[in-house]
């Protein structure tokens, strides 16, 4: 296939290669996501029990309590947390966690694009997310 | 966003560890809301103190902050944590105090006054017109409408950098053009106990989405049912600010909205989820009590006894508490408990066997199905009482 090129806003420079996650849903980290195995804890969410370790994490934004930030910071010490997030629109609360945890960041990207599975290359310096290869499916 | 050559210097990490990353943080939020540059702020409140809302994943950040010498630049309070140290921190399980323990520690190394309240007004009122970093959204809202300080409602990680740097990016509520009322709410008729004034909040949260209200015929209310009020609204809204006077409006520009009396009746008989009419605790608090609140209390309580099997508590701030001196030796006679530093709502009344609280706060009783696994009983402070004592 053709690589896609998909433009974006840099959020927290960085660049990464991976798996992509991809999720129509918001996020909400704090009770979403649980801390100690970076699976996604909450019902009735289109990734729950999905991992989202070392994924380039893609989602249309963050909801829920701030304190959010701080598992995001949790998940990266415990090495559980996601290569790179791109965010259709960001918020407060997911910036801020990729600031402190520090996980390249991305927004502004149409995330419909890009489908679970897919290798993606993330490059936040340019401002740029590549679709490399997209799964057999 | 413009920096000044010493913010630039913080953000390339001249600074350290700590400043540059509470200098990134400013910057990315002010970039995200389109602000130009920093502004200093009079102070700083943080939220996300309790063990019971942060769970485990916050120390490991505050820890790294505090090790890395964060300090605050500003006057920097703290909400409520998980228990207060004369009562609850007796009865709740010791691995769970200690975790809170441990948390105060950090903010305590970083230069945070112990004074743990969701009123930090209630130690010093905001100047008008300062621009302070404040999260906790009743606080917030409070500081904006009612003392008529200016601050956007942070978020804990925000209010956390803002204190260290001791500035605030200059975006949403600290623009004049983004404190304008956007609707105009009539009321069928003039509200009397707090719990209406709560209810009125539940209500417009609900329907108002970030529209700043201006709300008629509130001139001659009183600042705890103000309270009462914005709590609840920034409970289930978003808007972080209020007008309660008819001021500097042209009123055929602006939109309208009429709340009837049964919607105020229908929203208070929804904050209560039981038919029960024992409630385990009966909590007044939420927000922390001012001293005429306790007052008040003490005075309607007048020589009755605790019943058997019910627990009283009235929650605030330890500065109040010592005002409230010889209220609060009335109070505790009669078998209520005086709480500082926490609340119903942060602390784990599960673990006490609590199931039904009946409150006096509208916010409470929003929260407390959820963040409680209660069932609630919301009626006004006088009913709270006869229901909690005897004589």
């Amino acid at each position: 296939m053709q690589p896609i090129t998909l433009r974006g806003r840099a959020i927290v420079e960085g660049r990464c290669k991976a798996e992509a996650l991809v999720s129509t849903t918001p996020i909400s980290f704090l009770g979403g996501v649980d801390p100690a195995d970076g699976k996604v804890a909450e019902k009735n969410h289109d990734l729950c029990g999905k991992c989202i370790k070392d994924k380039v994490l893609c989602f249309p934004h963050g909801h829920g309590s701030t304190v959010g930030s701080y598992v995001l910071y949790s998940l990266a010490k415990k090495k559980l947390a996601p290569k790179a997030i791109v965010n259709q629109k960001a918020d407060p609360v997911v910036v801020v966690g990729a600031i402190i945890a520090d996980i390249p960041m991305i927004d502004q990207i149409d995330i419909t694009q890009i489908k679970t599975s897919d290798l993606v290359e993330v490059d936040v310096y340019n401002g740029f997310v590549k679709v490399l290869k997209r799964k057999e499916s | 966003m413009y920096l000044t050559k010493e913010e630039e210097r913080i953000y390339d990490g001249e600074f350290g560890w700590a400043n540059q990353i509470c200098m990134k943080i400013l910057v990315r939020l002010g970039e995200l809301f389109n602000a130009t540059r920093l502004i200093p702020i009079n102070s700083a409140h943080v939220s996300g103190v309790s063990y019971k809302t942060l769970g485990d994943a916050p120390s490991d950040f505050l820890e790294a902050l505090a090790n890395a010498d964060a300090r605050v630049k500003v006057k920097a309070t703290l909400n409520p944590q998980s228990f207060d140290r004369e009562y609850l921190c007796k009865k709740l399980p010791q691995y769970l105090c200690q975790k809170q323990l441990d948390i105060m520690t950090y903010f305590e190394k970083m230069g945070f006054t112990e004074s743990l309240t969701c009123t930090p007004y209630y130690l010093e009122n905001p100047k008008r017109g300062s621009h302070l970093a404040w999260a906790e959204s009743s606080a917030v809202i409070y500081a904006n409408s009612v003392t008529g300080a200016w601050t956007n409602r942070e978020g804990g990680p925000s209010a956390l950098a803002a204190a260290i740097i001791g500035k605030t990016p200059n975006y949403g509520i600290h623009k004049a053009e983004n404190r304008q009322p956007k609707v105009l709410v009539k009321l069928e008729k003039q509200l009397q106990s707090e719990v209406e004034f709560g209810a009125l909040g539940i209500f417009l949260g609900k329907i108002l989405e970030d529209k700043i209200p201006i709300i008629q015929d509130l001139q001659n209310a009183s600042k705890d049912n103000l309270k009462q009020l914005g709590a609840a609204l920034a409970s289930t809204g978003m808007v972080n600010m209020f007008y309660c006077e008819t001021r500097d409006i042209k009123f055929s520009e602006i939109e309208k909205i009429k709340v009837e009396t049964r919607d105020i009746k229908q929203t208070i008989e929804d904050l209560t989820t039981t038919s029960t009419p024992e409630p385990d605790l009966v909590f007044v608090g939420c927000p922390h009590c001012s001293l005429n609140e306790i007052k008040q209390a003490s005075e309607l309580i007048g020589n009755g006894k605790i019943k058997d099997g019910t627990e009283f508590w009235v929650c605030t701030l330890h500065y109040i508490k010592e005002k409230a001196r010889k209220y609060v030796e009335k109070i505790e006679k009669s078998g209520g408990h005086i709480l500082t530093d926490t609340c119903a709502v942060v602390t784990w009344t599960d673990k006490l066997g609590i199931e039904t609280i009946m409150t006096n706060s509208a916010k409470t009783a929003h929260y407390a199905p959820t963040l409680n696994k209660a069932e609630t009983i919301f009626a006004p402070l006088k009913e709270c009482l006869k229901t909690a004592f005897k004589g």
